[in-house]
C-alpha cells in the first residue's frame, strides 16, 4: 500500500511533467526519492534544466 | 492480507479464558454481536484478537501495571500457555508468547486487526492536538515531500544568491573595462567591445619583446666591465714581467761572485751528489776515472754545492717569475677570448628582430680592439636605461593586458551565468508553487475526506441535531498540530467545549471508524469493546444500525457489549438493515472460564416446540403468542395503525390484531423470493397475509386459555387448537421474516418495504386509505 508521501509524489511529479518542468523519464525516476525526501537540491536543478533543455529544442 | 471469511477464534490460557475457549463464526455474517453481563469475558475474546493482530493485550494498559505481558496468561499458567488460534475460510494461524513478542506462524496468515475500548474512545478527542496529529498522521503524513520540498526551496534561494553575486560581479567587471577603457585613451565607441577586442590580442608579443630587452641589456651589461678587466690585466702582466726581470739581475749578481761556468758546474754538482747517494764505496772518479783524489770526493762535493746555494735560490725565483708571467699572458689571453664571445653575443641580441622598433641601438659596431671600449662605452650609456624603460612599459602592457582579459573573461560567464539563473528561476519557482500547491491540496482533501466521513456517521447517529459539521484542520503557526471542531447551535467551536458526554463518545467512535474504514478495510477485523456503554437511549438503536452499516466495509467486526436491549433488538433481528450473529456469554467461572451460550431465535425455538414429540401446547401457545404480538406491533407501527393509547405502550392481541383492519389485511402481501429465472431476474411468490392473520384473529384465544393462564376453559379445548395457533404463527412469520435478513424495514423501493437482499417484499408501502 502506498504511504501518503508516494501518493502525492506522484501528483506532484505528473503535474511538473504535466507543465514541462520536468521529462517523462524523470517523473518516474525521481518518485520514491522524493516520497523518501531525498531529493536534493542538485537533483532538482538537474530535473529542471534537462526538462529546459529538452523543451527547448525543436 | 487475508480477506478471507473467519471461521473459528479458539483461546486458551489468555486472560479469563483458564479452559480453552471457542467462538465459532456464521457463515455470511459479518458482524458478530458477543453479548454478556460485566465479567463474562467480552474483554478476553477482544484480547485475543489484539493478541493475535497486534501482540498486544490493550485491555491492561493504562492500569498502573508498567509493562502487561506478566498478566496475560491466566491465573496458574504460564506465559507459554497462551494460545489464540485463528481459522478463517482459507487458513489456520496461531499466536504465541515468543521470548520478546507475539509470535503468529505462520506470519503471512496474521489478521489486520483494529481494537477500539470503551477507554479509548475519547482518547482521539481529548488529545492534546500534536498527539491528535500522531493519531492521524499515517492519512496526512507528507514529511518526505514536505524535505523535498525543503530542498527546492534551498536551491531557489541559493539560485538567487547566485544570481545577486553574478550581477555583481557583472557591474563589477564592467566598471573595471571601462577604466581600462579610460585609460587607454577611449579608442573605441563602447567600453566592452573595446575590451573583447582586446583582450584578444596575443600577451606573448609582450613577451617576447621583452625578452629580448632582458637579453640586450644582460648582453650590454657584460660588455661594460672588459675595459676595467683589460686593464687590470695588462697591469698584472706587466708587474709580472717586471718581477722576472729583477730574479733575472738577482741571479746576473750571484753568477758574478761564481765562475763563469758556475751555473753548470753546480748542475754537475748536483748530479754528482745524486750519483754519490747511489754509489757510496767509490774506487774511481766517476768523471775521470782516476783513483788519485777519490778518497772524500762525496764531502768535498756537498762542500761546494752549499758554496753556490745563493745561485741556486736566485734560478729558483726566476722560475717562479717566469710561471707568473705565463699565467698573466694567459688570463689576458681568455680575458680576450671572452671579450670576442660577448662582443659576438651582444651583436646577435641587437640583431635580434623581437627588439622593438622604436628603441635605439649603438651606431658603430663593438671596437675589436679592447682599448677602444671605453670610449665606445661612454658614448652609449644612456641606452640601457631606454632599454630598461621600453622593458617596464612592456610589463606593464602586459600586466594590463592580463587584467583586461580577466575582466572580460569574468563579466562574459557572469552575464552568462546571471542569463542562465534567470532562466532557471522561474521554472524552480514555478515547480515549488505546484509541489505547494499540490501537497496543500492533498493535506486538505484527506482531511476533509476523513471529516465529512466523520460527520456522516455522526449525522446518522444524530440526524437533524446540526451537529454533523465537523472539521479537522492543521494548524498552520504550528507543525504536526490538528485541531477538531464542529458545529454548535449555529457556530463554528470545539467540540469538547459544548458537546455532552454522550455526543462526545459518539463523536469519537464516529473518528475511529472513520480513520480505520480508510486503511485497507476489507482486510481488517473491527474489534469495538463494549463502546456503546454511554450512548444514551434514543441514540441507540441509530447506533446500532449505524455499526452494522460499517461492519460491512469491513472484513468483519466484532462488537462486545451488556446493553440488554441490543439483545432484544439483535433477538428479535430488529435491524433495519440486516442480520448479524449474535452470542451469548454466560457468568465466567474460575473452573470452565468463558461460556458461550447458544442465543436461539423465538421463531426458531417456535419450530423446535412444534417438532418435538409429543409437543408442548402450553409452551407452544405461550411462545407462538410472544412472536405473534412482535409480528402485530412491527406491522402496526409500520403501517400507524390505530391502538388503544395506554401508559407504558403495552398492547395485548386483543388490541393489537382489530388494529390490523380489512382493508389493510387485504392489501398486506408479501413476495418471497423463490430464486432467479434461466436470464438472471429474481423471481418471487407473492402470498397474501389476510388468511393467515384472519385465522389468527379466530383462534387467538388459543393464547391466552393455553399460554398465559390456568384455566378450565383449556380443558375443554383440544390440543390440536393450541398446535394450530403456533403453526399459523411459524408460517406468518416464515412469509414475513427471513432467518437471515430479518423483517422488511427498508422503504427504499419507494413502493414496497424489503429486506436486506429483498428476500421479502412486503406491499403496500401505506397503508390504504
Amino acid at each position: 500500500m502506498s504511504t501518503p508521501s508516494e501518493v502525492l509524489a506522484a501528483r506532484i511529479l505528473k503535474r511538473l511533467s504535466a507543465e514541462k518542468l520536468l521529462t517523462e523519464d524523470d517523473e518516474k525516476k525521481l518518485a520514491a526519492k522524493m516520497a523518501a525526501g531525498k531529493l536534493r537540491p542538485e537533483d532538482w536543478r538537474l530535473a529542471v534544466e534537462k526538462a529546459a533543455e529538452k523543451g527547448a529544442k525543436p | 492480507m487475508s480477506t478471507s471469511a473467519l471461521k473459528k477464534l479458539t483461546i486458551e490460557h489468555l486472560r479469563g479464558s483458564v479452559m480453552p475457549f471457542s467462538l465459532p463464526f456464521e457463515k455470511g455474517k459479518r458482524l458478530t454481536v458477543v453479548y454478556g453481563e460485566n465479567g463474562t469475558g467480552k474483554s478476553t475474546i477482544c484480547d485475543a484478537f489484539e493478541f493475535l493482530g497486534k501482540g498486544n493485550v490493550g485491555s491492561l494498559d493504562n492500569r498502573g501495571l508498567g509493562k502487561t505481558n506478566r498478566y496475560w496468561h491466566s491465573l496458574g499458567k504460564k506465559p507459554t500457555d497462551v494460545s489464540v488460534t485463528f481459522e478463517t475460510a482459507t487458513a489456520t494461524c496461531r499466536a504465541a508468547v515468543g521470548k520478546s513478542e507475539v509470535v503468529v506462524m505462520p506470519p503471512e496468515h496474521r489478521p489486520r486487526v483494529e481494537v477500539l475500548r470503551r477507554n479509548q474512545i475519547l482518547s482521539l478527542i481529548e488529545a492534546k492536538p500534536a498527539e491528535r496529529y500522531a493519531a492521524i498522521s499515517r492519512f496526512i503524513d507528507v514529511s518526505g515531500i514536505e524535505a523535498s520540498e525543503g530542498c527546492l526551496r534551498e536551491l531557489i534561494r541559493d539560485t538567487k544568491a547566485g544570481r545577486d553575486v553574478a550581477i555583481a560581479r557583472v557591474l563589477e567587471n564592467r566598471e573595471a573595462i571601462q577604466q581600462f577603457w579610460e585609460e587607454a585613451g577611449k579608442p573605441a565607441a563602447d567600453p566592452l567591445i573595446w575590451g573583447e577586442s582586446e583582450s584578444k590580442r596575443d600577451a606573448n608579443a609582450f613577451d617576447t619583446e621583452i625578452k629580448a630587452l632582458s637579453d640586450l641589456q644582460a648582453a650590454y651589461a657584460r660588455l661594460t666591465d672588459y675595459p676595467e678587466q683589460t686593464g687590470n690585466a695588462f697591469t698584472r702582466l706587466k708587474e709580472t714581467q717586471d718581477s722576472l726581470d729583477t730574479a733575472q739581475k738577482a741571479i746576473d749578481q750571484s753568477l758574478a761572485g761564481v765562475s763563469a761556468d758556475a751555473t753548470e758546474i753546480v748542475s754537475i754538482l748536483e748530479s754528482a751528489k745524486i750519483y754519490f747517494s747511489k754509489h757510496s764505496n767509490l774506487a774511481v772518479c766517476p768523471l775521470c776515472e782516476s783513483a788519485e783524489n777519490v778518497q772524500g770526493l762525496s764531502g768535498r762535493v756537498n762542500e761546494r754545492i752549499v758554496a753556490f746555494a745563493a745561485l741556486l735560490k736566485a734560478n729558483a725565483n726566476k722560475a717562479q717569475k717566469e710561471q707568473d708571467v705565463h699565467r698573466a699572458n694567459q688570463q689576458l689571453e681568455l680575458l680576450q677570448n671572452s671579450a670576442k664571445q660577448h662582443v659576438e653575443s651582444f651583436s646577435l641580441c641587437r640583431k635580434n628582430d623581437s627588439l622593438p622598433v622604436d628603441i635605439s641601438l649603438p651606431g658603430p659596431p663593438v671596437p675589436e680592439n679592447l682599448s677602444d671600449w671605453s670610449t665606445w662605452l661612454a658614448s652609449n650609456a644612456h641606452l640601457p636605461v631606454e632599454w630598461k624603460k621600453a622593458e617596464s612599459t612592456r610589463q606593464d602592457k602586459k600586466q594590463f593586458l592580463s587584467t583586461l582579459k580577466r575582466a572580460v573573461k569574468t563579466c562574459t560567464e557572469n552575464t552568462l551565468a546571471q542569463k542562465e539563473l534567470d532562466a532557471l528561476l522561474p521554472r524552480l519557482e514555478q515547480a515549488l508553487e505546484i509541489a505547494e500547491e499540490e501537497r496543500r491540496q492533498f493535506t486538505d482533501a484527506t482531511l476533509a475526506k476523513i471529516a465529512t466521513e466523520v460527520g456522516r456517521l455522526y449525522e446518522v447517529v444524530h440526524p437533524d441535531e446540526g451537529l454533523n459539521k465537523i472539521s479537522l484542520e492543521l494548524d498552520p503557526a504550528k507543525r504536526a498540530s490538528l485541531e477538531i471542531g464542529a458545529s454548535f447551535c449555529g457556530q463554528s467551536t470545539s467540540p469538547q467545549a459544548y458537546f455532552s458526554d454522550s455526543h462526545l463518545d459518539t463523536l469519537g467512535l464516529c473518528v475511529f471508524l472513520a480513520l480505520t474504514a480508510l486503511e485497507r478495510p476489507a482486510e481488517t477485523i473491527l474489534v469495538l469493546d463494549d463502546i456503546l456503554a454511554s450512548v444514551d437511549e434514543p441514540h441507540v438503536e441509530r447506533m446500532i444500525e449505524m455499526l452494522y452499516d460499517e461492519a460491512t466495509k469491513f472484513r468483519h467486526c466484532v462488537i462486545t457489549t451488556h446493553y440488554r436491549p441490543w439483545k432484544q433488538t439483535l433477538r428479535w433481528g430488529w435491524l433495519q438493515n440486516g442480520q448479524c450473529q449474535f452470542v451469548e456469554l454466560t457468568k465466567w467461572t474460575a473452573v470452565n472460564g468463558l461460556t458461550l451460550v447458544r442465543t436461539v431465535p423465538d421463531v426458531e425455538r417456535l419450530r423446535q416446540l412444534l417438532a418435538e414429540t409429543p409437543p408442548d401446547p402450553q409452551l407452544v401457545c405461550s411462545k407462538a403468542g410472544v412472536i405473534l404480538e412482535a409480528a402485530l406491533d412491527f406491522i402496526t407501527q409500520l403501517y400507524e395503525c390505530a391502538v388503544p393509547r395506554r401508559p407504558g405502550g403495552l398492547y395485548t392481541l386483543g388490541d393489537l390484531l382489530p388494529a390490523v383492519d380489512k382493508k389493510l389485511r387485504l392489501a398486506l402481501m408479501v413476495e418471497v423470493f423463490s430464486g432467479v429465472d434461466a436470464s438472471g431476474i429474481p423471481t418471487f411468490k407473492p402470498v397474501q397475509l389476510a388468511p393467515y392473520i384472519d385465522e389468527l384473529t379466530r383462534i387467538a384465544q388459543a393464547r391466552n386459555v393455553f399460554g398465559c393462564h390456568f384455566t378450565q376453559l383449556s380443558f375443554d379445548l383440544l390440543d390440536a387448537d393450541a398446535l394450530a395457533f403456533g403453526q399459523q404463527v411459524l408460517e406468518l412469520m416464515s412469509t414475513l421474516t427471513d432467518g437471515d435478513a430479518g423483517w422488511p424495514r427498508n422503504s427504499k423501493s419507494g413502493s414496497y418495504w424489503a429486506t436486506t437482499g429483498e428476500s421479502r417484499r412486503l406491499h403496500p408501502l401505506k397503508k390504504p386509505s
